[in-house]
């Protein structure tokens, strides 16, 4: 990895050597920003929706310019009971696990891998290669999981077949290897220290960069997960789906929902802004992503390469 | 000779090497797990599968069940719905390698040149969002849209005095929806890897074709795009390999499961899951998956050697 991985994309060209002139760079700029508009314009749709009044919904649908505006779904949601709090309380605990779990498996091989007189290392490396290439496909992990570490309807279900990942522990590998010098490595073993004191005490804190870019990756990957529930989860067991299954089950989960409530506070009369609910646990998803992203957008600039297979 | 190069040559002593191996250990032990284990189940696209309840995987895929060889191929290959699912699979696909290549590329390198720091990272943020957003979220907001009684085109079409249209019933422009919204979702991310690609060329060649007087396409066309080419070739190798893999939320959970849009919604992957999990057809399942990741294989290879012959640095292996 040279030098040049760890530039800034944003701050490569600068004003002066830009292509553009004053009024070009007007022009362009002003391209891309209606472009990064319209891209934007779904997730600002239901944001609006989310807000949006009953009353104005039944009279002029999903609008940009709703004629009222309402917290009531939101309201309905926070007191509903124990249900959207709990598949809420099942993401984030699930995208804990994965991120905490799955550093902890794919960041020690992938600083053995990184050391060059390990005996090993070819052999593992090839050991990690062959996965990407070769699978058994879904019916047999399928059968696997669900019959042999008998996973159904559980969060292991939910958290182990996604913990590691090739791709990451070579992203990894290639920063140990080659954005730590290895004179810091070996003074540390004439030090007499042991690998794990190494890893713990320098390479993880000089690696912060590429380890958080893998974290967030993670992160995304779990917060986003539901095909495993759908694979893994049956309607007995509403208590462990995390939020995104809740919306790929939105018409039963709504009325669990209703139930709940109804239940709760007692009353029957009470009609939910059912259209607008699940706009509202859509926002809900959506926020955390767009609170991180920024973050993310730090990590990103220097812990990402394409080439990582090849180092 | 000073100690740390006597340590080079004779390597690490066996305590080092013992635990290197024991921090290597937990992910092996995943890898076996989940990757290593599963392996076995390949099995399953050349077996009868006839399962005795209350017996173990094992027995019931190794004694219970009887070798068909490739019977299960013949049979999927020749099932009524295969054309139909091979040919999406192939449409879209080939359409998504091409866009997803050239429309990011022209996107980060028209983004580069921009004056301002802050605008290029906003830019960046928004247009990588929905690489971020599970396609669940997506089917949502695309629900929003197309939605008969509430959605915002059908209000719109009615603003204009047109009727309303009953979009999850009507096939007719799903094919350029799921492509619209194939790209909307990577556009953003493979931008920022151009980016990251485009920001290791050196600068000082710019500046030389500068004082050459080269116009900003001459410097897009002999510098730019020549250094891109590996990173291109790294997504296009790939993207080939994935070639009859498609992105299941994308081809199910957005068009709803809609039963009048499979013809142009359903793809092998969408096949693989409704045959393993509506179905039970484990065998077809299996064999469906076993002919992905073959046919993958095999043009991963075929590409790669292809590009290694014209250009040896561009290649994967």
């Amino acid at each position: 990895m040279e030098k040049n991985h760890f530039k800034d994309i944003n701050q490569y060209v600068s004003p002066e050597n830009s292509a553009y002139s004053k009024k070009a760079n007007t022009v362009v700029s002003f391209v891309y920003i209606a472009l990064s508009v319209i891209m934007f314009l779904p997730v600002l749709l239901v944001i609006i929706i989310s807000f949006s009044s009953e009353d104005s919904i039944n009279e002029i649908g999903y609008s940009f310019f709703p004629k009222g505006l309402s917290l009531k779904a939101y309201g309905y949601l926070f007191n509903s009971g124990g249900f959207l709090g709990r598949a809420f309380l099942n993401s984030l605990l699930i995208t804990a696990a994965g991120v905490v779990f799955g550093l902890m498996l794919m960041c020690p091989i992938a600083y053995a891998l990184s050391r060059k007189e390990y005996k090993l290392r070819r052999g593992i490396l090839l050991f990690l290669m062959i996965p990407m290439l070769f699978s058994g496909g879904l019916v047999s992990s399928y059968m696997v999981n669900t019959q042999i570490f008998h996973l159904s309807n559980s969060y292991y279900a939910l958290i182990l077949p996604n913990l590691c990942s090739t791709w990451f522990i070579m992203i990894l590998r290639n920063y140990f290897q080659n954005a730590i010098p290895d004179s810091l490595i070996e003074a540390a073993e004439l030090d007499g220290a042991g690998h794990f004191q190494i890893f713990r005490l320098i390479v993880a804190p000089v690696a912060k960069p590429v380890i958080m870019t893998v974290a967030l990756f993670q992160t995304f990957n779990y917060w986003n997960s539901w095909y495993p529930s759908l694979l893994y989860l049956d309607s007995n067991h509403t208590e462990l789906y995390p939020l995104q299954y809740v919306l790929v089950n939105m018409d039963r989960s709504i009325q669990t929902l209703v139930r709940d409530t109804q239940y709760l506070s007692g009353m029957n009369a009470y009609t939910p802004p059912t259209i607008t609910i699940r706009m509202v646990m859509v926002v809900v998803v959506i926020l955390p992503v767009m609170l991180i992203l920024p973050f993310f957008q730090q990590f990103l600039k220097r812990g990402m390469t394409v080439g990582a297979i090849k180092g | 000779m000073n100690k740390a190069s006597v340590k080079k040559e004779i390597g690490y002593s066996k305590k080092k090497n013992r635990d290197l191996t024991l921090m290597a250990l937990p992910a092996i032990i995943w890898f076996i797990c989940f990757c290593y284990i599963p392996l076995f189940g390949i099995c399953f696209a050349f077996k009868r599968f006839t399962p005795v309840p209350g017996e173990s995987l094992f027995k019931n895929l190794f004694v219970n069940s009887k070798w068909v060889g490739l019977e299960n191929f013949s049979f999927l290959l020749r099932s009524s719905d295969m054309p139909g699912i091979m040919f999406n699979t192939l449409f879209y696909n080939i359409i998504f390698i091409i866009l997803n290549i050239v429309i990011p590329v022209f996107l980060a390198i028209f983004l580069t040149e921009l004056h301002s720091e802050k605008l290029k990272g906003s830019i960046q943020m928004v247009m990588v969002l929905p690489y971020f957003l599970s396609w669940v979220i997506v089917g949502y907001l695309v629900y929003a849209f197309l939605a008969t009684d509430e959605g915002t085109v059908n209000h719109i079409l009615g603003f204009f005095g047109k009727t309303a249209v009953q979009w999850y019933q009507s096939p007719k422009c799903w094919r350029l929806f799921l492509i619209i919204l194939g790209v909307w979702k990577s556009a953003g991310y493979s931008m920022i890897i151009y980016l990251c690609a485009i920001t290791s060329i050196d600068r000082t060649l710019y500046e030389s074709a500068d004082l050459d007087g080269a116009t900003f396409m001459e410097k897009v066309h002999y510098i730019t795009l020549p250094h891109l080419t590996p990173t291109i070739c790294t997504i296009f190798i790939l993207s080939v390999g994935n070639i009859l893999n498609s992105d299941f939320g994308l081809f199910y959970q957005v068009p709803m499961d809609s039963g009048s849009l499979q013809g142009v919604t359903q793809t092998l992957d969408v096949y693989v899951y409704k045959a393993l999990m509506q179905q039970a057809n484990f065998s077809f399942s299996a064999a469906a998956s076993f002919l992905q990741s073959l046919v993958g294989f095999v043009l991963l290879m075929v590409t790669n050697n292809i590009i290694a012959a014209i250009d040896r640095d561009s290649s994967l292996m």
